[in-house]
């Protein structure tokens, strides 16, 4: 009876070990899409992200709404004529941390992590890697990456007349703050 | 002569022209932070109208410049230079999220949980929670 007590409340409080969350609603997500000719970058300050220590489940979402461009007109064609932020207003990735046996989220330190999974924009589903960092300390878990986005994989039109001034490629960075999820 | 006043004239309108596209081209945003509130409302009834209908609720706050009265739940200022408080929504899932022109973190230093506070922000929409962006607090 004992012993079993015991094991039952084991299993409890390794479950509980095991099922750790961290999210972030401030998580800053930005891009660079410039050329020689054009400085564009966009920056969104409110990210929503979530991660489960025990199974490597990571998500992120941002509001497209929420990127801010250093113009009033980029800003417009962002939202207007390139993501159509109507009607597709969010970007949501959905993955795994591929690497999660070589991070210990009880220790402190910068370990290097994988993550893949699908990355959706404007609407269109693609497979995505990414590689960063995860900077675990005392209360909180901080995820910093960068990764290349084409974006014609995503079928977002970039009419000629700007197209020297538009990058085939935005390079995305992430760095997020995560706390426990209670 | 009157060509010569036809070229003078064709030619102001084109610099006129020009003038007005570069202005367009290089507007900044607006600055939010001296922009005057198109709305004014409460964190509890803002969750409200996004869990009724998030499409009219879309239509009512999106792109628009809020005042928003609330509880302020917590304040989170990262290393990165970001500022954000929670205001919360009466509402156990959702709360609302004002991310503030990173300057205005200063502002941010004598505030408390469970302080009332009135913000002016910029609705973005609604993920979990309802975000607003290029955030101040409003004396």
């Amino acid at each position: 009876m004992k012993t079993g007590l015991f094991i039952i409340s084991f299993l409890l409080l390794t479950v509980a070990a095991f099922s750790q969350k961290y999210f972030t609603k401030n998580g800053t997500v930005s891009f660079q899409a410039g050329t020689a000719l054009e400085d564009i970058d966009a920056t969104n300050k409110s990210a929503a992200s979530v991660f489960d220590a025990a199974t490597g489940q990571i998500e992120f979402a941002v509001l497209i709404r929420g990127f801010e461009l250093r113009r009033a007109l980029m800003q417009e064609h962002f939202n207007e004529n390139y993501m159509e932020s109507n009607k597709y207003p969010k970007a949501t990735f959905k993955g795994k941390i591929s690497n999660l046996q070589s991070i210990s989220f009880q220790k402190p330190g910068s370990y290097p992590a994988t993550v893949s999974g699908v990355l959706e924009i404007h609407g269109v589903k693609k497979q995505v890697t990414a590689n960063g960092t995860l900077q675990v300390s005392g209360t909180s878990v901080q995820a910093l990456a960068k990764f290349p986005v084409i974006i014609n994989d995503y079928n977002i039109a970039i009419p000629g007349i700007v197209r020297d001034k538009i990058s085939q490629t935005a390079v995305v960075t992430v760095n997020c703050t995560y706390t426990p999820l209670h | 002569m009157k060509r010569r006043k036809i070229i003078l004239l064709l030619a102001i309108i084109a610099i006129a022209g020009v003038l007005y596209g570069l202005y367009w081209y290089y507007k900044q945003p607006q600055d939010i932070r001296s922009a005057p509130p198109q709305l004014e409302s409460t964190a509890a009834r803002i969750i409200a109208d996004f869990n009724r209908d998030e499409q009219v609720a879309t239509k009512k706050y999106v792109d628009k410049v809020i005042l928003i009265n609330g509880k302020v739940a917590d304040i989170k200022v990262e290393s990165n230079g970001t500022a954000t408080v929670f205001l919360d929504g009466n509402d156990p899932l959702a709360s609302v999220t004002c991310s503030f022109y990173n300057d205005q973190a200063g502002s941010l230093k004598t505030v408390k949980p469970g302080a009332m506070i009135k913000i002016k922000g910029v609705c973005t929409g609604k993920l979990m929670d309802v975000v607003f962006n290029k955030c101040s607090i409003v004396p």
